[in-house]
């Protein structure tokens, strides 16, 4: 049984409640940040197995920062511990401009995008798909 | 216009009409000249030698020669002065009285030497009288007619007196007249009196044709610069509701005007929205430090405040002028003169045209006409342009409200659809069967929603200035089309809708300038709504061909060879006629559409058509309502 803990950065409540949902039924222990920094400052304490990380918070590219601040290749960076945790970028942005995401290592270095509205099933299946690939 | 420049900037060659009738006219005395010489020393040896009579045939021939020596000097005088002469007229008019003098003396030796009174070349100084008057004036005539009868009286009352001896023609008078009083008497009177008709015969005749002359000419003047002005006026039109954009209205407005008006500067002001001052919109011919004088202020200005009321104001010389507010700017810019006239839309007043010119007194009632004309045509194309302007910035200012206010509902909507799923999947706890059955209908309501607010957002973003920022790229088409046929097989095959993809491109892939989703959109509209719309059983059939050149763009140089071709024919349930030219309008859908699939937003072909013209391209529909419709979509193709 999955008991793997998972970071939800998001600031708001009903997209982390429909999250939550699913994640804690499949047997994930959800812990949630509702800011950029709290976010960084969770990751230090919890030391979670994935990241859901939102793109909009108090800036439009919160989230953005928040995945360059943990991928950071310095050696002397404060969360180099945490450089493998694989991360799931929250967007609802694909549909709305013209702007396209990939992921990428240098610009965005995430895992795995998951579209707002968020569906269930799907949720689950890239999360799987994220903790599988990390060496036990 | 520029043509209209030259009429008006130089006079007609030659100089003046009566400069120019002078010297023709001295050049013709000077031809005749020749004839008369010649025919005096002709004459002479024909009465001597044919007629055999006795007459003083050197005094003769020495005139003839005389005449025909100082021709020559005569025409040598006229070339001269017409290479170089300063002032052309007074030279001119030297020369004809030279010329006359000179013939009027050759002409009293002739009638001496010929036989006085009994001479028959007396009457040829009704000739030399003729001439005067055409080339003299009608003064200048009657004083020659004086000089002629004292000459040819002098001489005939001399040669009476014996105090000039007489040259007789022997054998050509039996008598000798000259001595009969009542012949020389009778010969005077009639000569003189005679000399004195013609003179006033010809001095009028002279005068009503130079008059006739003149006003003939001065028409023809008026009626070329009133055609250069119709002209102008009507090129005027032309150019100036050949565009919308303001700018481009008010500079070709004020440099046509000056250049119509042969004037060294036009502009126009516009009243700024207090309706208190005039700024300057548009100028031609005046120096960038005289526009920095600043705006014209209504308070300070009563002429500007004359003109808007509606006055044409002609200030004759800006030194004098009261009314003024940057007169001593006007003087040092060498501006003397000016023309005023207001622009009036149908909203009232707004601003002002004038005309400037470096000469005082310049305008006349003319000008104020010609550049009324054109304050009038110019306000129309003002306003319109003003309104397509104002029309233009709410059009955008509405798509930018649009695209603001879908976006903020995207997000919420967005989150009441995934906890309505994380509710559907169960996640939320077991339901009944009656609250999982409205959940799902919630969930499908939010479902569509987000489908309107995403079709709204491409609609808005279109027709934002988002979509002028979009990147192009060659899209080729067939690939692009394959996609898409792909992604429908599946609902295709499960509504037993049979679905047929051909590409008629020989050997070239047709491909054109887009955004790959853009065209994507484009084609997954066009195919989703031919297999919704088309009952189990049918066809939905795409083809992709090279649509002939069209001689617009071949006649342009186009190299791309032709555009491309897309048609989706498919053998649903037809739109209605009346339905027909609504196809493309936001919201619309048809009734039997409707009747069919409840959800839709009507939004999917207005951003079908919006997506391919923002391309460049052209969409057509044609349908038979129970039998089918065929969309067709033209794009300009690009080589690669």
């Amino acid at each position: 049984m999955a008991n793997e803990k998972i970071l939800i950065i998001d600031d708001d409540d009903d997209i982390v409640l429909a999250m939550r949902l699913p994640l804690e039924a499949a047997g994930y222990r959800v812990f949630r940040a509702a800011s950029s920094d709290e976010g960084l400052q969770s990751v230090k304490a919890i030391a979670p197995d994935l990241i859901l990380l939102d793109v909009m918070m108090d800036t439009t590219t919160a989230g953005i920062q928040v995945s360059l601040t943990l991928r950071n290749p310095d050696s002397t960076s404060e969360y180099a511990a945490f450089r493998e945790i694989p991360i799931l970028m929250i967007t609802a942005i694909h549909a709305t401009t013209p702007l396209r995401f990939a992921p990428d290592h240098d610009y965005l270095p995430v895992d795995a995008f998951i579209e707002k509205p968020i569906e269930p099933d799907e949720l689950l299946a890239r999360v799987r798909e994220q903790l599988a690939k990390k060496p036990a | 216009m520029q043509k209209q420049v030259r009429l008006e900037a130089a006079p007609p060659p030659g100089g003046t009409l009566a400069e120019r009738e002078l010297e023709a006219s001295l050049g013709w005395l000077i031809s005749l000249r020749w004839v008369a010489g010649l025919g005096v020393l002709i004459a002479t040896w024909a009465i001597g030698r044919i007629l055999a009579l006795q007459l003083a045939s050197g005094p003769l021939y020495a005139i003839g020669t005389s005449i025909l020596a100082y021709n020559i000097a005569f025409g040598w005088m006229l070339r001269r002065l017409r290479r170089h002469s300063a002032a052309p007229l007074s030279g001119a008019n030297r020369l004809a009285h030279l010329q006359i003098a000179s013939d009027w003396v050759a002409m009293t030796l002739l009638i001496h030497f010929s036989g006085g009174a009994e001479s028959p070349a007396i009457l040829y100084f009704f000739f030399h009288i003729a001439l005067a008057s055409i080339l003299l004036s009608s003064r200048a005539t009657y004083l020659y007619a004086v000089l002629a009868t004292c000459l040819v009286g002098g001489t005939l009352l001399l040669e009476y007196g014996g105090i000039l001896p007489h040259v007789a023609v022997v054998g050509f008078v039996p008598v000798p007249l000259y001595q009969q009083p009542a012949y020389v008497g009778g010969l005077l009177f009639f000569i003189i009196s005679a000399m004195f008709v013609v003179a006033y015969l010809a001095t009028r005749m002279t005068t009503r044709l130079r008059r006739r002359e003149a006003d003939v000419l001065e028409l023809s003047q008026r009626l070329q610069r009133a055609y250069g002005r119709l002209q102008t006026l009507y090129e005027g039109a032309q150019v100036v509701t050949s565009t919308l954009d303001l700018q481009q209205v008010l500079n070709r407005l004020v440099e046509g005007t000056a250049k119509a008006m042969g004037v060294r500067a036009c502009s126009i002001r516009l009243l700024d929205e207090t309706g208190t001052r005039l700024r300057v919109a548009a100028v031609y011919g005046l120096s960038q430090s005289y526009l920095r004088k600043g705006d014209l202020a209504l308070d300070r200005n009563p002429l500007a405040r004359d003109a808007l009321a509606g006055q044409a104001v002609i200030v004759g010389d800006v030194t004098t002028e009261p009314r003024l507010q940057f007169a001593a700017e006007a003087v040092a810019e060498g501006i003397r003169s000016t023309l005023t006239l207001p622009l009036h839309g149908k909203g009232g007043a707004l601003g002002l045209i004038r005309a400037y010119s470096t000469e005082a007194d310049h305008f006349t009632s003319d000008d104020e006409t010609f550049l009324s004309a054109i304050a009038g045509q110019g306000s129309i194309a003002i306003e319109n342009a003003m309104a397509y302007q104002k029309l233009a910035a709410l059009d955008q200012m509405k798509s930018r409200f649009a695209l603001t206010v879908t976006h903020e509902l995207r997000s919420p909507v967005s989150v009441v659809r995934s906890l309505l799923r994380t509710m559907v999947a169960g996640y939320a706890g077991s339901m009944t069967e009656a609250q999982r059955d409205i959940v799902a209908r919630a969930l499908h309501r939010a479902d569509f929603l987000q489908t309107l607010i995403d079709d709204l957002l491409d609609l808005a973003a279109g027709k934002s200035d988002v979509a002028a920022t979009e990147e192009r790229v060659p899209v080729p088409l067939d690939q692009a089309v394959e996609r898409v046929i792909k992604r429908f097989e599946v609902l295709a095959k499960e509504k037993q809708v049979a679905l047929e993809w051909r590409c008629e491109s020989e050997d070239r892939p047709m491909t054109i300038s887009a955004t790959p989703e853009g065209v994507d959109r484009v084609l997954n509209n066009l195919l989703s709504n031919a297999v919704k719309y088309t009952p189990g059983g049918g066809r939905v059939s795409v083809r992709l061909r090279r649509a002939a050149v069209s001689t617009q763009r071949s006649a342009a140089g186009d190299p791309s060879g032709g555009d491309a071709c897309l048609e989706v024919r498919d053998t649903g349930i037809g739109i209605p006629e009346d339905a027909l030219p609504h196809m493309f309008e936001e919201f619309y859908r048809a009734s039997n559409a409707k009747a069919l699939v409840k959800d839709g937003t009507g939004l999917g072909m207005a951003i079908t058509k919006d997506l391919v013209s923002r391309h460049g391209g052209r969409i057509s529909v044609e349908s038979v309502p129970g039998q089918g419709t065929t969309f067709r979509v033209t794009w300009p193709s690009v080589q690669v």
